[in-house]
């Protein structure tokens, strides 16, 4: 029996400390990724902890045909849509791209980050698509089954997201060798 | 790892995002108040079998019942009247003069190729496909 595996039978018998080991690893890959899916930072973290809470709650049903971390995913995205609060704009503000959680933990000199890029090319799904494959290293299948879609859309929008991304790649690149060779 | 995909996950890395004490203890708190829930255990069957078959069987002779029922209540069907209706009010005559298209060798050539591009995109978005999954 894996590590993994033990944990979760541990926890599964009531052990909170075996759940709070099994999750540890995933704390930090789970915010980043709920900051994606959040109106403010505060909001991701409550998404993260009824997130954890809710997988501790309905352990027994998670099956483990599936990769545990595909399943906390898929209760990740669900939380993050119920918390989900769009942000109000104030008087006097010209757009709420300021409040973006995710530009706060982008420091200003690496504004040029893809991920910016994505947020404002894809709609959530691809988004959240994009970051399974390319960050949490998932699978086309797992990432099918953590948005709840066909294998075939996953792979479909996983190739224009990166055409598109790869465009934006390919003129950010032009432009820096203009600016190099004035 | 293609160029793209070590991008992707350079800038991920630089998204500066700490899970902190402060939450991690929130997290541990909210823990160890919560009970992990049993799992769900098939409903037992509380019913005998011959329960089914006895309420099928009275069902269907309850319908029979008032089928037979309806039907001897029902009047008889009075022949109805109907009035001739000439042909020629109900069917409009249309006169067709339709030319039949012959097609050309240009346009035959036209499709076959645009049959071709087709095919062609398709297995590009299919290599496309394959090559990264």
């Amino acid at each position: 029996m894996s590590n993994e595996a033990a944990l979760i039978a541990a926890a599964k018998n009531g052990s909170a400390s075996a759940f709070s080991d099994l999750v540890r690893s995933y704390r930090e890959g789970l915010l980043r990724f709920l900051l994606t899916r959040s109106s403010s930072y505060a909001d991701a973290e409550d998404a993260l902890q009824d997130t954890l809470i809710n997988a501790y709650r309905y352990l027994n049903s998670y099956d483990p045909r599936w990769r545990f971390s595909t399943w906390l995913y898929r209760i990740a995205i669900n939380n993050a849509a119920k918390n989900y609060t769009p942000p109000t704009i104030e008087i006097g503000e010209l757009s709420d791209a300021e409040n973006d959680p995710l530009l706060h933990c982008i420091a200003a000199s690496e504004r040029s980050n893809l991920w910016l890029t994505a947020r404002r090319l894809f709609s959530d799904e691809v988004y959240a698509a994009m970051w399974l494959r390319y960050v949490e290293d998932m699978s086309v299948k797992d990432i099918s089954s953590v948005l709840e879609r066909s294998v075939s859309w996953t792979k479909v929008n996983l190739l224009r997201g990166r055409k598109a991304l790869d465009a934006d790649l390919n003129r950010e690149t032009a432009a820096n060798e203009r600016k190099a060779y004035g | 790892m293609d160029k793209l995909a070590k991008r992707l996950r350079d800038d991920a890395a630089q998204i500066e995002c700490t899970v902190s004490d402060e939450l991690n203890n929130r997290i541990e708190a909210s823990l160890q108040g919560i009970q992990v829930q049993a799992a769900q255990q098939p409903v037992a069957e509380t019913r005998p079998a011959w329960f089914w078959w006895v309420s099928s069987l009275t069902g269907v002779a309850v319908a029979a019942t008032i089928i037979v029922a309806i039907n001897l209540q029902a009047p008889e069907p009075q022949p109805g009247r109907t009035e001739p209706v000439a042909a020629g009010l109900t069917v409009p005559s249309m006169e067709w003069n339709a030319q039949s298209a012959v097609l050309t060798r240009p346009l035959r050539q036209e499709i076959e190729d645009l049959q071709s591009d087709l095919e062609k995109a398709e297995e590009a978005v299919k290599q496309d496909i394959e090559r990264l999954f």
